[in-house]
């Protein structure tokens, strides 16, 4: 109840004019942001503090926690509309909500997108006030081994994002971990595959990568057409509402994405492109029509965008609890708040309570109004469709540069995201799925510190990750993803080879 | 496509030996138990090596087949994907000396002319706001972006 008295003192605080229309403000530059392809929510967050500068710490934090929820929709958009995500967790989205853009119901992809981040944001937000400091405690028991083994849990639902083949996209998961080894060894310091290049000494950041493979490398794909007609639906949006039997799909999705977007985002390290490409799996996993994923579901679209909004609001707890920032985001997030003179960690909340619970207050307030401005907005950003490919296309590679550049002023990044995008378009070709190679380039230092640090802490015995029971538990799982993934691929290699037998 | 399929996975196949070599090149474990900078790469090339042989093993035993209709695009659409690359390549090296403004104006001119052919009536408001209109309103927002020798 003590929660709740505090939070009712947040909202008079939040719902001042002021704030009201910062976080106004804030929602619809952060939606812009996330529109533009190669300003993730990072890089908008990053490049818009200097404009709260002048704002009282309240003010400034509540615009810039709801330019970073808004970025988090305003992703969507350019999924579904261009089949270019404007953040790594939109990526998933792409698979089906471009396809129903393509089948002229982009408005009800970004309509249920809407109302999932909505409902994911509020529960979120909800779950915050009510369960924030047991929640974390809980994950604070995580050591080492724990989370290697949940980053297992992870990495085997690579698997099951698997489009035709499992070792195509094990292969490119892998490849994603090579990636992510690129730099500075974190343990020894030593350098690792930078052949004497002193920009990899940073290592291969994942934005410039997600630009190559996925804006460039798909505008690659299109220059091969004739760059005319490769808008999805031709410009139309008829309705943001889903058909009503796609209301009944869509709310256990929601719901699911809505519970695994919250447990994500109170683990510290996580990121809403685990939470989008986890929650997607988990949808594919439990659809009783698996094969239809990525021609265009509804549930493909509402899961992961309810997962990555629910994550962004949940995503705060760990900042504000214990003073973890759980993605990049977050860290500039946490920046902001030490420039502003708060110290985020468990004094926050007794040091500053009228401040943290009127940014918490005003997540509810931004969610309002992300739905109110994105509902009947639909057509309007659907507009962009109007805007001529070849113009577009070229705006987008800007936009890449500048977003590849921008988040580290280097132009040697630029470079990253142009090989990245020459690989991303032969992997196209070749049919080799690229998003586990972008999932596991974001896990790769996270799993391989936890892997290491668990072997060191148990001086070499690698019997830790079974005899602790949290880490056994999601090994286990890990087992049975894997097994069920490797059961479900056999037969269909045996009966393909059998087939060609015959012929 | 038999015959691209083997390439691929050959070269994936060198690329996780590549990945082993440089792997025992680092320590394979570090001085306090711990597992060194060696210890993970070398089993991930373990594992790019292994995924490859076995999918090498089978296209071998796969009958030749034609390359999928489209698989290689006609000569109109390599000359486009050879302009976006040549254009990306360009700004690269073109980025530092001449600053963010010029390069993207010449890089904006170039590929709508050249791949998305609009008339310069079109092209010039476009590429102007697309570099200069982009980099003043980057600017007003404090993101540092390349000024180059002329201080544009």
């Amino acid at each position: 109840m003590e929660s709740f008295q505090h939070l009712m003192n947040g909202f008079v605080v939040a719902m001042s004019l002021q704030n009201l229309l910062f976080a106004t403000i804030g929602c619809i530059l952060g939606t812009l942001i996330g529109v533009l392809p190669g300003l993730g929510p990072a890089a908008g967050t990053a490049l818009l503090i200097p404009i709260t500068f002048k704002l009282e710490p309240t003010s400034a934090i509540i615009m810039l926690a709801a330019i970073y929820y808004g970025a988090m929709y305003g992703g969507t958009i350019t999924s579904v509309l261009i089949n270019v995500p404007g953040e790594a967790a939109s990526v998933v989205t792409c698979l089906d909500g471009y396809e129903m853009a393509k089948q002229g119901r982009a408005g009800a992809a970004l309509g249920i997108a809407a109302i999932g981040s909505f409902i994911g944001g509020s529960v979120a937000t909800l779950g915050l006030v009510l369960v924030a400091l047991p929640l974390a405690r809980f994950a604070l028991k995580f050591g080492p081994p724990e989370y290697f083994s949940l980053l297992c849990v992870g990495l085997s639902l690579v698997m099951a994002l698997a489009g035709k083949s499992l070792s195509k996209a094990l292969i490119m998961g892998v490849i994603g971990l090579v990636f992510s080894l690129v730099g500075i060894d974190p343990v020894e310091g030593a350098p690792r595959f930078t052949f004497g290049i002193t920009p990899l000494m940073d290592g291969v950041r994942f934005v410039p990568v997600v630009m190559g493979f996925f804006g460039i490398g798909e505008i690659l794909l299109n220059a091969e057409k004739s760059l005319v007609g490769v808008m999805a639906g031709g410009g139309k949006v008829s309705s943001f509402l889903p058909r009503r039997e796609e209301w009944r799909i869509s709310v256990t999705s929601i719901l699911r994405g809505t519970g695994l977007g919250f447990f994500l985002g109170l683990i510290p390290g996580t990121n809403s492109a685990v939470a989008s490409f986890m929650s997607y799996a988990i949808e594919k996993k439990v659809s009783k029509h698996p094969e239809k994923f990525g021609t265009g579901v509804i549930e493909g679209v509402a899961a992961p965008e309810t997962a990555n909004n629910a994550y962004a609001n949940a995503a705060l707890i760990p900042l504000f609890t214990l003073g973890l920032p759980g993605s990049p985001t977050i860290a500039i997030l946490m920046g902001a708040l030490i420039m502003n003179g708060l110290t985020p960690g468990p004094l926050l909340f007794k040091q500053h309570a009228t401040f943290v619970w009127a940014v918490i207050a005003s997540l509810y307030i931004g969610n309002v109004i992300l739905l109110i401005l994105n509902l009947p907005l639909v057509g309007w950003w659907a507009k962009l469709l109007r805007i001529p490919y070849q113009a577009l296309s070229v705006i987008i590679l800007v936009f890449c540069i500048i977003g590849a550049y921008s988040l580290n002023n280097s132009i040697f990044d630029i470079g990253v995201m142009l090989v990245c995008g020459v690989l991303g378009y032969a992997f196209k070709k070749l049919d080799f799925p690229v998003a586990p190679a972008i999932l596991t380039l974001i896990l790769g230092p996270l799993m391989e510190r936890s892997l290491r640090e668990s072997i060191s802490l148990s001086q070499g015995d690698y019997s830790i990750f079974v005899t602790r029971p949290i880490s056994l538990v999601f090994l286990a799982i890990t087992a049975l993803i894997l097994a069920s993934s490797a059961w479900q691929a056999l037969p269909a290699a045996i009966r393909e080879e059998s087939k060609e037998a015959q012929v | 496509m038999r015959r691209v399929n083997r390439i691929v996975w050959g070269i994936l196949l060198a690329f996780g030996a590549f990945v082993v070599y440089e792997s025992l090149q680092l320590s394979y474990y570090g001085t306090d138990f711990g597992p060194g900078p060696g210890f993970f790469s070398f089993w991930l090339g373990v594992l790019v090596i292994a995924l490859s042989l076995a999918e090498l093993t089978w296209t071998l035993r796969q009958p030749a087949d034609p390359l999928p209709k489209g698989f290689l695009p006609d000569r109109q659409g390599t000359a486009r994907i050879l302009s976006i690359i040549g254009a990306l390549a360009a700004s690269l090296l073109l980025m530092a000396p001449l600053g963010f403004s010029l390069t993207m104006l010449g890089f904006c001119v170039f590929l709508l002319r050249s791949v998305g052919r609009f008339s310069w009536w079109a092209v010039l408001p476009i590429a102007g706001l697309s570099s200069f209109g982009l980099a003043y309103v980057f600017r007003m927002l404090y993101v540092l972006l390349p000024t180059g020798m002329l201080g544009i």
